[in-house]
């Protein structure tokens, strides 16, 4: 009988039960970390007009109004007008659907490039922080990139001025041993070995790397924002009602506590 | 104001009503944590009907326009995301108080004698929602929406003879479509929540009916006062009515947690992938239904051949409904059943949980093994149920509350 529950037990903790699926963020692994800050409306105006310059010409964003964005992000609509929207014709309470036609999209990329309003929500802030920031030359693609999070992206990595050319490169990194640790040899120095597929910056472009990962965090916030424009709301408004609740629990708690007296 | 009340109640039944069923119904005076279910989910039944109204009304039950006006809601329509997550959140919540309604009636034999009715109508309002969860799901149209309903609708199919004509008569067309949506936008909103509004109340009048269990399992009918009042009992109002409120005061505290911090609930809620417009020509990566479903789900994975998948899918749930004439304990509550009840009930417990995580997870082998012993192990648990019920010794239960 025991022998049987140690067999399902072990069953039950084996670690190819509870292993890691496909990674998030795929050859890179691990997504790198990202936290959004809604609050910080300049990170938020810098990202969308990086997106609008960008990424605006393909990528609609078709659930979002112009006006809405304005009023959020606290920019003056002649100055989103005068900077950002370049047809005249445009209102503010127009959804952007973007410029590019579907047929011609097609043709040029094979795909359409999808809609990114809510890219955030269908992967993740992380995926997108890092998948923008891990696009590296790759002669047998289309357009000479390609991308560790998402390989075979059929789409050219238009900031590679900003960020320089990056490759894909080997280095040098520690083993772990079978218990966790870095592997040494007898005068304590780590044991090395070379492992490739990690990216480096081979031209510098216009922005040192800080400054490059400061714009994709901007950029994400951005998107993070525009994939649920409440979220700020949502969050704000959600003290008052918990606090209501745990109010109303406790009055309720008083009450009930008086009453059973009567049948104790 | 007295005669206005006195020409009403002559020609309506309101004191009567309201004494029968609430002023004067006799409810047991010690009960646990357990008995708060059932009210939660008449709260969140309330929840789910209320916004279901308000998410109705800029909704477009259309191919084109069901995503899209999903997300007019969540933007353009004045606090419509506090409507939609509310939706949401009750909708798991629902199944989350539902679940542990139901396994209180497992622990303390609910089902017993002369409860069978009570536990039927409640097995049929789980069917019902389970069904109506499915349509549901299926209304925003995202990537999760078309697949899940893909695979689902697709379950038809394999039933032998009927099942082609029978998944196109359930799809309205050849694939999975807009007349999809506007039909199963029709039995989602009215069909199936006049049936569950119907079913609740039946589930009600046969419970009043036998009055409430306790979890001693013990009757308080047989001990009453001169009034022919239970002695062990309280009026339903103003008691249990107060008892209640601290539950739903517990209970949508939490509801709130979720709905205002976490709405995706990491994707148990709100699967990731449906936050993209149904695509037929792109299939998911991975395929999961909601954490609700996912037991079944892991079962049907669980057998190799589609059909047989089914029938095991199926009788996982039909056998719920015999449970009343499969124990043959005793005893009603677990306190006093033996000791192999409270294993098969742990067994039974953990295996169903396990079954719910390997329904969420892509299939390995290991898993694969892991689906059909805990699927044994839920069918042994009531297949073998009238033998060890009757077999074990049990413990006198108290006579009194």
């Amino acid at each position: 009988m025991i022998k049987i529950f140690i067999i399902i037990f072990s069953i039950y903790f084996a670690p190819s039960v509870f292993s890691a699926e496909s990674a998030p963020c795929g050859d890179y692994g691990e997504c790198d970390d990202y936290s959004y800050d809604l609050y910080n409306n300049e990170s938020l105006q810098k990202g969308l007009a990086t997106y609008i310059n960008y990424c605006y010409g393909c990528h609609s964003l078709k659930y979002s109004r112009w006006g809405r964005i304005a009023a959020d992000l606290e920019i003056p609509e002649e100055i989103l007008f005068e900077n950002l929207i370049f047809n005249q014709e445009t209102k503010p309470g127009d959804l952007m659907t973007g410029s590019m036609i579907k047929r011609n999209a097609e043709e040029w990329f094979g795909v359409a490039p999808p809609d990114l309003t809510l890219v955030t929500r269908s992967h993740s802030p992380e995926w997108v922080y890092t998948y923008l920031r891990t696009f590296y030359e790759d002669d047998s693609k289309q357009y000479g990139v390609n991308n560790l999070v998402y390989p075979g992206a059929a789409m050219p990595n238009v900031l590679s001025h900003l960020q320089g050319k990056q490759v894909l490169g080997c280095k040098e990194v520690p083993i772990i041993a079978s218990n966790g640790g870095v592997k040494r040899d007898e005068n304590r120095n780590d044991i090395t070995e070379e492992k490739c597929g990690y990216l480096k910056i081979k031209e510098s472009g216009e922005l040192t790397q800080a400054g490059f990962d400061s714009l994709i965090y901007d950029l994400t916030n951005f998107l993070v924002y525009v994939g649920e424009p409440a979220k700020r709301d949502r969050e704000r408004i959600g003290w008052y009602v918990i606090f209501f609740f745990i109010t109303f629990t406790a009055l309720s708690f008083l009450l009930y506590r008086e009453y059973q007296k009567d049948y104790h | 104001m007295n005669t206005v009340f006195k020409w009403f109640n002559d020609r309506l039944p309101i004191v009567n009503t309201f004494e029968r069923h609430l002023s004067k119904h006799p409810v047991p005076k010690k009960v646990n944590f357990w008995y708060l279910f059932g009210a939660l989910a008449s709260v969140v039944l309330i929840i789910q009907i209320i916004s279901g109204i308000w998410l109705m009304m800029p909704y477009q039950n259309t191919e084109e326009g069901a995503f899209s006006s999903i997300e007019f809601i969540m933007r353009d329509v004045d606090y419509g995301w506090v409507i939609r997550y509310m939706h949401t959140t009750g909708a798991s919540m629902f199944f989350a108080v539902v679940y542990l309604h139901m396994f209180r009636g497992l622990l303390y034999g609910s089902y017993k004698k002369p409860r069978e009715l009570v536990w039927i109508f409640g097995m049929t309002i789980y069917l019902v929602m389970m069904a109506e969860g499915f349509l549901g799901y299926v209304l925003p149209y995202g990537q999760m929406s078309y697949w899940g309903a893909q695979v689902i609708i697709s379950l038809f199919g394999a039933i032998p003879y009927i099942g082609e004509s029978l998944e196109v008569w359930v799809r309205g067309d050849y694939y999975i479509s807009g007349s999809t949506v506007s039909r199963f936008f029709a039995l989602h909103v009215v069909a199936l929540p006049l049936m569950l509004i119907a079913l609740v109340f039946m589930h009600l009048v046969a419970l009043h009916e036998v009055g409430a269990g306790n979890p001693e399992g013990i009757d308080i009918e047989e001990h009453l006062d001169e009034d022919g009042v239970p002695l062990d009992s309280v009026p339903f109002f103003p008691y249990k009515v107060l008892n209640a409120l601290v539950g739903i005061g517990v209970f949508m505290t939490v509801f709130s947690i979720i709905m205002f911090f976490f709405p995706e609930a990491g994707g148990y809620f709100i699967e990731k992938a449906n936050f993209e417009e149904a695509n037929p020509l792109s299939t998911p990566e991975h395929i999961a239904p909601v954490w609700y479903y996912s037991p079944y789900y892991a079962m049907l994975r669980a057998v190799p051949d589609k059909l047989g998948g089914l029938i095991v899918m199926a009788g996982a749930i039909a056998i719920l409904f015999v449970v009343p004439w499969l124990d043959r304990s005793k005893v009603n509550s677990i306190r006093y059943k033996g000791i192999f009840s409270k294993i098969a009930i742990s067994l039974f417990a953990i295996s169903f949980l396990t079954l719910g995580y390997l329904g969420t997870v892509p299939v390995t082998e290991l898993r694969t093994l892991m689906s059909v012993i805990c699927t044994a192990i839920y069918f042994l648990f009531f297949f073998l149920m009238p033998i060890y019920t009757s077999l074990e010794s049990t413990k006198q239960p108290p006579e009194r509350l």
